[in-house]
């Protein structure tokens, strides 16, 4: 290598390592994070159709919700409250009719809103509370196929805690206010709320 | 300042003064000081190496980085996401269950015959977790240990999928066929069927029995308890004119006097008897006297105001002093009793106080020996006790055991005279005092059924297995004591191709064989007429299913004459010339040898359950194994240390048994814990201890459960133990507390330390426990409850060893005075979730943390496994998970395999290796009971938060509430002038308070 060249070749090896480490690690921050994730269904029921169009309230199928930690996925006895009255049949249809005659589960859902094991979410205290279901699971109303569009991310959570505690959601306000303000306590807040 | 530093300091140097100190836990300690100890004494598993220093794979640090290095990047490169997860809605939703939500179904307990009434949490179809029924007038909400585990047996791996013939998986109907030609030909020729069983509570199984007598003339029904209460049946028989047990009442006895009658531990019914002994010995209450008479220590002895030490021999002799003592204030002729065998002077004040409270006292025995039951039923007759502290209008069914009709059986076998024999809960092969004798009878009989649950030692050797369900998956009920009734439902379907005992006694008399069908009739025809409150059956039969229990009160016509003419001048002179003769012993080697049944393990019926083969003895502290007990004067004297293998010679054989040194046990006396040493209970359980049933033997009609000119040699070999005893230690530290009736009175003295921290700003609410020292008894069902509700692994023998034990929660036995009687005290420990914890401020990586509420809360996916917080923890509460204890095959209790898993509790992360975990005041039942009381619309109450282990405890110790409620329970607790923090002046500001014991007339 020629002398000359030694300062520009130490300056695209330092490019080129800034720009690795940087996406690398973000991409490492976004591992896990499935924002945007809408995968295929084994039966391709449409939400846009029955919670858009028909109006069918969220709690009606996912009645979980209201009661336990688990929204759930109504059995196909939910669905033939009204499939089983109804004219208009199509294939994936008959599909869960068949689990319903047999009463057993025939095929198994993708999970699209997952957090992990160690995370414990309630969904009932949150509807109790009267949460929107929108604010987390976005316009499931216009959607053909699931997606998740929040990120779920414990920050993201987070965040939502520390707006209904009245406590700065910035980390900047947060580092601002750390020496002036004595840290209000709000059990949303505490570790052993998700994590125990 | 200068003045507090100055104390300060003295209490330092004091601490590190080398004197006695007030409390120990072991003679070791006791004898050397307490030792300060590494907090891993067990040692730490090196990189690359496991515990026994055998290198671990291949990998090498340097190896271990590289990998990683590369995986990182790997990670970091590919789009990584998620793995993909499934989810499967049931096919047709019930609106019984829905996924998350918890039902509770009352049920009756079937872990042993005390019969207790429950209530079951189940989760998605299957039992998790068992607890008492607050409903019922006997138990209360209280379990106990045993009854706790008994939810984990349901799911044992090593239970039958199936019936067997000769040994081989067979179908139902086959083995029906064949029983129904059995009993045909026997029923031809007049040939003896005899139905062999444990005690039987339920009276709808008795009236199948019945109707078994009813159609084969030549059948019988033979009740064999391994461990029995026939002698108090047999005396009661003869004293007041119905083979029953009186059901008894320490609640109303002011004073108590025990005759080798474990009854908080093992002996009846100790739910119910620790409930009614803890209400009635409330310190602000009237005072009680409880002196326990006892060759060992048992949890009862433990308890006593006053313990003595007296060979099992000398039990009789005991029992006639008093009887003379009392007959003579009683104006009864005079009755010639044998020498004292203890000091007069404590048997007149025993005397005294029992005269002095006649009416109002109770004097109870253990001995399986009829003369001596009757001497104790003259007593408590003498002393007016009958009809008030122990009642026999309602007599208690809790044992039928008859030790002579089984004796009988056994003699009839050996000469071929029975034709059939159905072997229903019991398993003579490993529990009777001859087991090889009575195999060779099981072999003659001709055709041989038994409904054990696995291929145990008896139920190898029969023709026909057809297992039985487990309770929690049949239809029953149970009368625990007359005129009480209580009912049993599934709380899961059969997970096996089991059938219940009732379907097939029905289906061999070929009868109609539904059991449930039968059940529901019985209780019409013979249950709702005996109530007023129902006149429809339904209604009647859905309310007492969703209730549980049903009193009837007394059977009509069942007041007990009172004769008093029972030959109980005979019993006694009986026993003085017996305990004449044992007072002349051949020479100083021989010594006595006492049998008792353990908390844990009971009988030996759940000797595979991991629970409790692992659940430290409540006062040896012994897991995994039984020892022979010895005086520490004794130990010395012989040179024997703990771990020495002795070989201990009686008339009926030989078994060769670790020693353990008991601080009070008799120097005389050897006591050996029963329900050990299986050969055939699976897995777990196998090989675990030694078998000493063989070394009893049957003396006037009762199974006795001692033996004197015992010989003791010593083996040379040394058997590693795992005692939990010495593990934990505070080091010397003031940790357990006592005070007197007299001085409790006065207001406490509590030190303010100066404080470093800022005070933490305090939420609406403050989580706090209380935990009654005086209440407590040691009797360790918290524990299981604990391990039960929050999945904490079970490690095995070797990993105890290592102390590294999982417990959350662990009950610390302390004993003070001398070795040779000492008192004791049990405090249960858990994490004391301390307003200024040590452990939150070491932990690098903030795992641990104070909530709002109060609680130190541990954040599992967080730790990356320092070791710190433990090691700062002055309680020694904190437990790591040193290998991955779930789904590992080197660990395979029940977390290993799939039927074992269904235990776990969904609600409780469980945690995988190099993960710290503690006591988290039950947090996930916190927030169970605020959902609800969000969906209800209305504020919690005090009370509505139970924690695991404040709801089994059958004295009501533990409480738990909000501090900052001052009408709280625990409030007003702790306001209490007994109440002390644990290390407080280490200023760690414990949320976990204690009250003090309260010693009955003696000064700290």
């Amino acid at each position: 290598m020629r002398p000359a060249m030694r300062p520009t070749m130490i300056l695209l090896g330092l490019a080129i390592t800034v720009v690795a480490a940087v996406t690398g690690v973000t991409r490492l921050f976004r591992m896990g994070m499935q924002q945007g994730y809408a995968p295929a269904q084994p039966i391709a029921f449409s939400h846009k159709l029955h919670a858009g169009d028909n109006k069918v309230p969220c709690l009606y199928c996912h009645y979980g919700a209201r009661s336990s930690r688990h929204a759930g996925i109504p059995s196909s006895s939910v669905c033939m409250n009204c499939h089983g009255l109804l004219e208009k049949q199509t294939v994936e249809i008959e599909r869960f009719k068949e689990a319903a005659q047999l009463d057993r589960p025939l095929m198994s859902w993708v999970k699209v809103h997952n957090l992990p094991d160690f995370v414990y979410f309630n969904h009932s205290r949150h509807v109790l509370s009267d949460v929107d279901c929108k604010n987390c699971h976005g316009d499931v109303a216009n959607m053909q196929r699931i997606e998740q569009v929040m990120p779920l991310t414990m920050g993201w959570c987070l965040s939502c805690h520390r707006e209904h505690a009245g406590v700065p959601t910035s980390t900047l306000d947060r580092a601002a206010r750390r020496f002036s303000e004595t840290p209000k306590p709000a059990t949303g807040l505490d570790c052993a709320s998700c994590h125990y | 300042m200068s003045d507090h530093c100055n104390g300060a300091k003295d209490k330092l140097v004091a601490l590190g003064a080398r004197r006695p100190p007030d409390y120990w836990k072991s003679p070791e300690e006791l004898r050397k000081g307490a030792s300060l100890r590494g907090e891993f004494p067990g040692g730490l598993p090196s990189p690359g190496r496991d515990d026994h220093g055998d290198p671990e794979g291949e990998t090498t640090r340097r190896d271990f980085l590289t990998l990683m290095g590369f995986g990182v990047t790997a990670a970091g490169l590919a789009a990584c996401r998620a793995p993909e997860q499934r989810a499967i809605p049931m096919a047709v939703a019930t609106d019984e269950m829905v996924p998350g939500v918890a039902n509770y179904y009352a049920t009756t307990c079937g872990g042993c015959a005390s019969a207790c009434s429950l209530v079951v949490k189940q989760r998605d179809g299957r039992p998790i977790k068992i607890e008492g029924n607050a409903a019922s007038a006997l138990f209360g909400g209280a379990t106990c240990a045993t009854g706790q585990a008994t939810v984990l047996s349901l799911y044992d791996n090593e239970r039958l999928r199936g019936p067997l013939w000769h040994g081989s998986p067979a179908e139902w109907h086959e083995i029906d066929e064949r029983v129904g030609a059995a009993l045909a030909e026997a029923h031809a020729r007049q040939a003896k069927i005899v139905l062999l069983s444990s005690t039987i509570t339920s009276p709808s199984t008795r009236e199948i029995i019945e109707r078994w007598r009813h159609a084969f003339p030549s059948f019988r029904h033979v009740v064999y308890d391994p461990v029995s209460a026939s002698a108090l049946r047999t005396a009661t028989a003869a004293a007041f004119g119905r083979a029953v047990i009186p059901h008894y009442a320490f609640d109303r006895a002011r004073v108590i006097v025990g005759l080798d009658a474990d009854f908080l531990g093992t002996w009846l019914s100790p739910v119910e008897f620790a409930r009614q002994y803890a209400r009635g010995r409330a310190p602000e209450g009237p005072p009680t006297l409880h002196v326990q008479f006892e060759p060992g220590m048992s949890i009862t002895g433990s308890n006593a105001d006053r313990r003595v030490a007296v060979p099992p021999s000398a039990l009789g002799a005991v029992a006639l002093a008093l009887l003379a003592r009392i007959a003579r204030r009683a104006n009864e002729p005079e009755v010639a009793a044998p020498p004292d065998p203890v000091d007069a002077k404590t048997l007149n004040s025993v005397a005294d106080e029992l005269w002095r409270h006649r009416g109002e006292s109770l004097v109870v025995s253990g001995c399986n020996d009829v003369a001596i039951q009757l001497v104790v039923h003259t007593l408590n007759r003498l002393l007016g006790n009958v009809g008030r502290t122990l009642d026999l209008d309602r007599p208690s069914l809790q044992r039928m055991g008859d030790d002579a009709e089984m004796a009988t059986l056994v003699e009839e076998l050996a000469r071929g005279e029975i034709h059939t024999l159905i072997l229903h809960g019991v398993n003579p092969a490993y529990d009777y005092a001859d087991p090889g004798g009575f195999l060779t009878g099981l072999s003659k009989v001709a055709f041989s059924i038994s409904t054990a649950d696995r291929r145990d030692e008896t139920s190898a050797a029969v023709h026909a297995v057809c297992p039985d369900h487990h309770f929690l998956e049949s239809w029953g009920d149970a009368e625990p004591v007359a005129g009480m009734l209580s009912l049993c439902q599934p709380i899961i379907s059969p997970l096996f191709d089991t059938r219940a005992v009732a379907e097939s006694l029905l289906r061999w008399l070929g009868e109609p064989s539904d059991p449930y069908g039968f059940l529901r009739d019985y209780w019409r025809t013979a249950v709702l007429p005996r109530q007023q409150a129902f006149r429809d059956f339904d209604a009647f039969w859905d309310q007492t299913l969703e209730r549980g229990v049903l009193d009837l009160g007394a059977p009509a016509g069942a007041t007990i004459a009172d004769p008093g003419g029972a030959d109980w001048r005979a019993a006694a002179a009986t026993l003085r010339d017996e305990s004449q003769r044992a007072a002349s012993p051949g020479g100083d080697a021989h010594y006595e040898l006492a049998l008792f049944e353990s908390v844990p393990l009971r009988d030996g019926r759940h000797a595979n359950n991991p629970w409790l083969l692992e659940l430290p003895d409540p006062i040896t502290k012994m897991t995994w194994g039984n020892v022979a007990l010895i005086a520490p004067s004794l130990a010395t004297q012989l040179g024997l240390g703990d771990g020495d293998v002795v070989s201990l010679t009686t008339a009926d054989g030989a078994i060769e048994i670790p020693v353990f040194q008991q601080p009070g046990q008799h120097p005389r006396t050897l006591s050996v814990a029963l329900g050990y040493g299986r050969r055939q209970v699976g897995k777990a359980g196998n090989d675990v201890g030694k078998n000493a049933f063989p070394l009893t033997r049957l003396v006037r009609g009762a199974r006795r459960t001692w033996a004197s000119g015992v010989t003791l040699a010593s083996t040379g070999r040394r058997d590693k133990l795992a005692s939990t005893q010495s593990h934990f230690s505070m080091e010397g530290r003031p940790i357990v507390l006592e005070t007197t009736r007299a001085e409790f009175g006065r207001a406490g003295d509590a030190e303010k330390l100066p404080n470093l921290w800022n005070e933490r700003p305090q939420g609406e609410r403050s989580w706090g426990m209380s935990i009654d020292l005086d209440s407590c008894t040691g009797c360790s069902a918290c524990v299981v409850a604990c391990q039960a509700e929050n999945n904490v692994p079970v490690i095995g023998k070797d990993q105890v060893q290592r102390q590294r034990i999982m417990h959350w929660i662990r009950i610390d036995r302390y004993y003070r005075g001398s070795e040779d009687n000492p008192q004791s005290l049990h405090q249960p420990m858990m994490c004391q979730h301390c307003g200024h914890a040590p452990c939150e401020t070491v932990c690098p990586v903030l795992a641990t943390t104070t909530s709002s509420e109060g609680l130190n809360q541990q954040v599992y996916n967080r730790c990356i496994g320092t070791r710190y917080c433990a090691n700062n923890c002055p309680y020694k509460v904190r437990r790591f998970n040193w290998y991955n204890y779930t789904q590992n095959p080197r660990f395979d209790f029940h977390m290993a395999n799939p039927v074992g898993r269904l235990v776990l509790n969904p609600d409780v992360t469980v945690r995988s290796r190099g993960v710290m975990e503690k006591c988290s005041l039950c947090v996930q039942r916190i927030h169970a009971v605020k959902n609800a009381a969000v969906k209800r619309g209305e504020p919690m109450k005090d009370g509505e938060i139970k924690t695991a282990c404040q709801q089994v405890c059958p004295t009501d110790a533990i409480v738990f509430g909000d501090l900052n409620d001052p009408k709280s329970r625990v409030a007003q607790r702790m306001q209490s002038e007994r109440t002390y923090r644990v290390l407080d002046d280490l200023g760690t500001r414990p949320n976990v308070a204690y009250l003090k014991k309260v010693r009955h007339g003696q000064t700290t």
